[in-house]
């Protein structure tokens, strides 16, 4: 019991990574209908704006995260104004060539901004906490729980907003057919700039998270928006809520498979862990084309 | 009898005439567009010899190795998204397969190249056949997202099994065939793929598959089986990619599966992609030239110059604006751009010939 504690406990910061990269993820999907290939990069690049702030500028990491989502947040929305609101007549399949492009544009910017070197990080906060379960150790980080707490908040506010404010309604008018939205009044471009900016906001905080735990590099956060893309066609893209809940179980169900080939005594399997989750998922897929909480469109000839 | 035979050969335009000039039976021979192929697998084995005996830079021939081991996925991938219409993301890890098949047949077990092509072939086919069966069931989108999952299934399994893999020496019929020599078996074979994929979609095979293309009801009404042609595409890129693998192995000898650049992750099928794309996605010629410009440039031209040498990203940086710029004002590629220009030529030529010898 105190062991699967253990592993869920330690599975937190991964999920919360993957739920913040999923929202921004599904956000674009809905607004821009592309997938955005280069939302890990873009994190990327977040992060390392954040890790200049905190060695460069000597900056606390409270400080220094404003300042990245600020960079990372601009990055976007002239992604959105100078490429996606041009290429309004590229079809869905060259919308993602353009993301696959952005990809390589930033990966080969990143090292002429920043040097080659991949820079340190920190935690939020250090720390600890450790308390007894049928007379074991159960340990989890402060880092983890503060992490919990901010997707939690952030998470909570965008989908009241999307569910209850004008800007959700229009976002999701616009999500539903961009030309009606535009001929009913709604400033689509403005609503399409604002996914990228939240985006690119999602994703640096995802990118500030994982790098407290993971090495940062340029393609740090690809596993992980690998993860959010299968968490979005696994949960259906239909609804804002799907995406996200898979993006939560991906992780968990990975780190449940270490825990059950550990309990069962074949450690070994434990490598397999990954296969084992993204076949499961396929599979689930294949058989639910939709997502477990998607709708079931009607394709029109 | 004779005269028939003559009337037969005009028609065709290679007439076995005495006075004809040497251009003119050259011109006759390219007019088969077989020939073509023939003929830049001829140069680019004369390259290959030059380079390897250092009459020509000694990198050239390992970059066109690396260059046409690639340009094999990007053929297939033409043949899927330019012909069929289905795009995938899985190219990277269908390509592991061929690795993977190398290592553990010839580096492991010892056995000749025909066994491990024959079960990467295999692999290859069984694929194939399950992501078409997928490609039946989802569609656009959700089945990019789907291959990306299945290459990211396979490269993790890749992992689990062994990471770092290697092959120490390639034997072909008996000879062994070193590492500056393995230019020769890339090119002989992508001459034979392009032959093959081009004899493909001129066929009625093709003609379906852009039926197919264009809209799925449409060519369902038309009798047009969805499945047969689906499958078929998949399992072809499928055994493309894997063959590309192979080659790569040959042409490189190691490959990490841990390595976020490396062959199998998710940057190949981006590039294969973006290559296609580039060159002009209907085009094999364009997947070829698009591969160069991915993998070639860098290893063959630009490494001389000493400032792209120190900064490899700006290579990255430019190919990565040339993609996006394709994509948004030349959506035909580089197969488009040829075609303008012979147009124009054309154009030109008349008008020349107009003002010449008046209109006809």
């Amino acid at each position: 019991m105190a062991y699967l504690l253990n592993v869920i406990l330690g599975t937190i910061v991964p999920m919360c990574v993957t739920a913040l990269v999923t929202m921004a993820i599904t956000i674009i999907f809905k607004t821009s209908s592309t997938t955005n290939f280069a939302q890990g990069v873009i994190s990327a690049f977040g992060a390392y704006v954040v890790a200049s702030g905190l060695n460069k500028l000597n900056l606390s990491i409270w400080l220094a995260l404003p300042i990245g989502i600020v960079v990372a947040v601009a990055m976007a929305v002239a992604i959105d104004v100078l490429i996606f609101r041009r290429g309004r007549y590229v079809n869905a399949l060259g919308k993602q060539i353009i993301t696959m492009g952005l990809i390589s544009i930033i990966v080969g910017a990143i090292p002429l901004i920043f040097g080659m070197q991949a820079p340190q990080f920190r935690t939020f906060v250090e720390g600890k906490l450790s308390f007894l379960v049928d007379g074991q150790d159960v340990t989890v980080t402060v880092n983890a729980l503060v992490c919990l707490a901010i997707t939690a908040v952030v998470l909570t506010a965008l989908f009241l907003l999307l569910q209850f404010s004008k800007w959700g309604l229009s976002v999701r008018a616009t999500a539903s057919n961009e030309y009606v939205a535009g001929m009913l009044g709604i400033n689509t471009h403005v609503i399409t700039a604002i996914s990228w900016g939240l985006a690119g906001a999602l994703g640096t905080l995802a990118a500030t998270m994982n790098g407290g735990i993971n090495q940062v590099g340029v393609y740090f956060m690809t596993n992980y928006q690998v993860n959010a893309f299968l968490a979005g066609i696994l949960g259906g893209f239909a609804t804002f809520y799907g995406p996200v809940i898979a993006a939560f179980l991906i992780p968990l169900a990975n780190n449940l498979v270490v825990y059950l080939a550990n309990v069962m005594g074949k450690p070994e399997l434990s490598s397999w862990s990954l296969v084992i989750v993204y076949g499961l998922a396929l599979v689930i897929i294949f058989f639910k084309p939709q997502g477990l909480f998607g709708k079931r469109t009607v394709k029109k000839v | 009898m004779d005269k028939y035979l003559y009337e037969n050969y005009a028609l065709f335009g290679s007439a076995p005439e005495q006075n004809k000039g040497l251009t003119a039976r050259a011109r006759g021979i390219l007019a088969n567009p077989l020939h073509h192929y023939l003929l830049f697998g001829v140069v680019m084995l004369v390259v290959c010899f030059l380079s390897a005996n250092k009459v020509l830079p000694y990198s050239l021939q390992s970059g066109l190795a690396i260059t046409f081991a690639y340009s094999l996925a990007s053929v297939g991938f033409c043949l899927l998204m330019g012909y069929s219409g289905l795009a995938s993301l899985g190219t990277g890890g269908f390509m592991g397969i061929g690795c993977y098949s190398i290592h553990f047949v010839m580096t492991e077990a010892g056995l000749p190249f025909g066994v491990a092509l024959v079960v990467a072939l295999a692999i290859a086919i069984v694929l194939g056949l399950i992501v078409g069966v997928v490609s039946l069931r989802i569609e656009g989108i959700y089945l990019v997202i789907l291959t990306l999952g299945l290459s990211e299934i396979l490269r993790n399994l890749y992992i689990a099994v062994q990471d770092s893999i290697y092959l120490s020496t390639f034997k072909l019929f008996g000879i062994t065939v070193p590492r500056s020599a393995s230019g020769y078996v890339v090119t002989v074979l992508l001459v034979i793929v392009m032959m093959l994929t081009h004899n493909l979609i001129v066929s009625p095979t093709g003609r379906a598959m852009l039926a197919m293309k264009n809209s799925t009801a449409a060519a369902q009404a038309m009798g047009i089986s969805l499945m047969k042609y689906r499958l078929l595409a998949f399992v072809i890129c499928t055994v493309y990619a894997v063959l590309s693998g192979m080659m790569l192995m040959i042409t490189i000898r190691s490959a990490m599966a841990t390595d976020a650049s490396g062959f199998y992750a998710l940057i190949t099928s981006l590039n294969i992609l973006a290559a296609v794309i580039i060159g002009g996605f209907r085009s094999i010629w364009g997947a070829v030239f698009g591969t160069f410009i991915m993998y070639g440039l860098q290893t063959m031209l630009l490494n001389r110059i000493p400032f792209l040498q120190e900064n490899p990203v700006i290579i990255t940086f430019v190919s990565g604006i040339l993609v996006v710029l394709v994509v948004m004002f030349y959506p035909g590629g580089m197969a488009q751009l040829v075609q303008e220009v012979r147009g124009k030529l054309r154009k030109s030529r008349a008008a020349r010939r107009e003002a010449k010898y008046g209109k006809d």
